[in-house]
């Protein structure tokens, strides 16, 4: 059983922090500086517009020209989204943090722990904190359109299997598969050929949809016959983080001065136990509610020297896009005891190995858990191709 | 990637066929000539057996394809 837990409008609300009047109001999130020209979540009046997440700025506008643009606060929402998973961890659950304002975990493994699934669910509650919407279903996706249709006080709840599942998706609009990022552009060639709700996408055969949309097509028929992937729950994490309120308005120089301190500070703590860092998150609090900026850095090799960690960071200071009244540094991840001395007899074919498993990790710490993979032969004598190799992540 | 994946997997693929099987079109190409031909069979003795008729075939752009026709399910694929 997939418990869901939204909040809807998170980063919106995070953004608009105290100007709570600004979601009384058509609203949405500006686009990120330099990215694409695409507006992120939207208010409720915005939304009577036709204004949704993901639109073009210029159509929104155009939909709705008193529409109110809030700057993001990557930042701010990034350590709001922190602070709530860890409550949520703490009542002992996996939790797959989808993106911010939306999180699943696996309600059967605190069953016991919590005496049943209501009481798993006020558990969450009374760990959260905060009002949010409580969906429960056998599959994750299912468990989303839950969430989407509760009320704070009153989680939806689906008993049963696959089938019960797809019962309960049956009357809801293929709008909702927009919420998976390879699925968004989906919904709009759907509702053009007539399939407005995921019954009917579940009642066309799979064979089909694989003809017209790919593998887009089969995931999308997945979802709404009840099925979907299997939770992939984050790892413990530890937060450790310093900040340096800047008392002037601070860019360059200043700025950097700012970033050494934050390095010695960072390093000193007890909490990092001798050990290196592997990556670390930059953000800063622009003035004049000009919203936050946020970078992670990934060092190329996992660092506890503080020249050489803020040789790595000071240029990217270069690109706050407006002066800072505050800055923050966080590690995202750590690496092994601080030590790069090499034994004066070792190896060689082993010290080969040792430099291969370190770039490995770092490849995989840049770039995801894909970076690194191997061909296997597992029947290379096949008569059929597709049988004779597979791809399987790099063991080094 | 959360296990091993298959590489060299079919693809669907649309061929145009005389009448003995031999491909005309692939993807709308046009076939200049079979370079070879092969009938593969496997499974035979299950529920769901795989009859295979592949060709090699090179296209007029110069392409070299290998396509086949599933004798069961009736369609084409393609496959590296």
């Amino acid at each position: 059983m997939i418990v869901c837990v939204l909040l809807p409008r998170f980063q919106l609300t995070v953004a608009a922090s105290d100007r709570t009047e600004l979601l009384q109001a058509p609203a949405a999130l500006a686009p990120d500086l330099g990215g694409v020209q695409a507006i992120g979540e939207v208010s409720l009046p915005a939304e009577a517009f036709g204004v949704h997440p993901g639109m073009r700025l210029g159509e929104a506008l155009a939909r709705c020209p008193t529409l109110t643009l809030v700057p993001p606060d990557p930042a701010g929402v990034a350590d709001s989204w922190e602070r709530l998973l860890v409550r949520l961890e703490s009542i002992g659950a996996a939790v797959e943090p989808e993106r911010p304002g939306l999180a699943c975990f696996d309600a059967r493994g605190l069953l016991r722990l919590h005496g049943g699934i209501e009481s798993v669910l006020a558990a969450a509650r009374r760990a959260l904190r905060v009002p949010a919407r409580y969906g429960l279903a056998p599959s994750r996706f299912a468990a989303v359109a839950a969430a989407t249709r509760a009320r704070v006080r009153r989680p939806v709840i689906i008993r049963g299997g696959r089938d019960q599942a797809r019962a309960f998706l049956a009357s809801m609009p293929v709008a909702l598969l927009r919420a998976r990022p390879v699925l968004a552009e989906l919904p709009e060639a759907l509702e053009r050929l007539g399939v407005g709700t995921l019954g009917e996408l579940a009642a066309l055969p799979a064979a089909a949809l694989a003809d017209r949309f790919g593998p887009a097509g089969l995931l999308a028929h997945e979802l709404a016959c009840g099925g979907d992937g299997a939770l992939r729950p984050r790892p413990a994490s530890e937060l450790v983080r310093e900040s340096l309120e800047l008392p002037e308005a601070a860019s360059g120089s200043q700025l950097e001065r700012g970033l050494e301190l934050l390095i010695d500070r960072l390093l000193a703590r007890r909490e990092r136990r001798g050990r290196t860092l592997r990556a670390v998150v930059l953000s800063a609090v622009l003035v004049e509610r000009g919203g936050t900026w946020r970078e992670q850095v990934v060092f190329r090799e996992a660092l506890a020297d503080p020249v050489r960690m803020r040789l790595a960071l000071a240029p990217r200071l270069d690109a706050i896009p407006a002066p800072a009244e505050e800055l923050r540094m966080a590690v995202e991840r750590f690496g092994p005891p601080a030590s790069d001395q090499r034994g004066l007899l070792e190896d060689p074919a082993a010290a080969r190995m040792a430099r291969l498993r370190e770039a490995i990790r770092q490849t995989r710490a840049a770039a995801g858990p894909d970076a690194a993979l191997r061909v296997l032969e597992v029947d290379p004598g096949s008569r059929f191709p597709e049988r004779r190799t597979v791809l399987a992540p790099f063991e080094g | 990637m959360t296990g091993p994946r298959r590489l060299a997997v079919p693809r669907r693929v649309a061929v145009s066929a005389r009448e003995d099987g031999c491909p005309e079109t692939v993807d709308g190409r046009a076939v200049d000539s079979v370079r070879e031909s092969w009938l593969i069979e496997d499974r035979w003795w299950t529920d769901r057996p795989l009859r295979r008729r592949y060709w090699e075939v090179v296209t007029t752009c110069g392409r070299n394809e290998v396509v086949f026709h599933d004798l069961e399910g009736g369609r084409w694929w393609q496959q590296r």
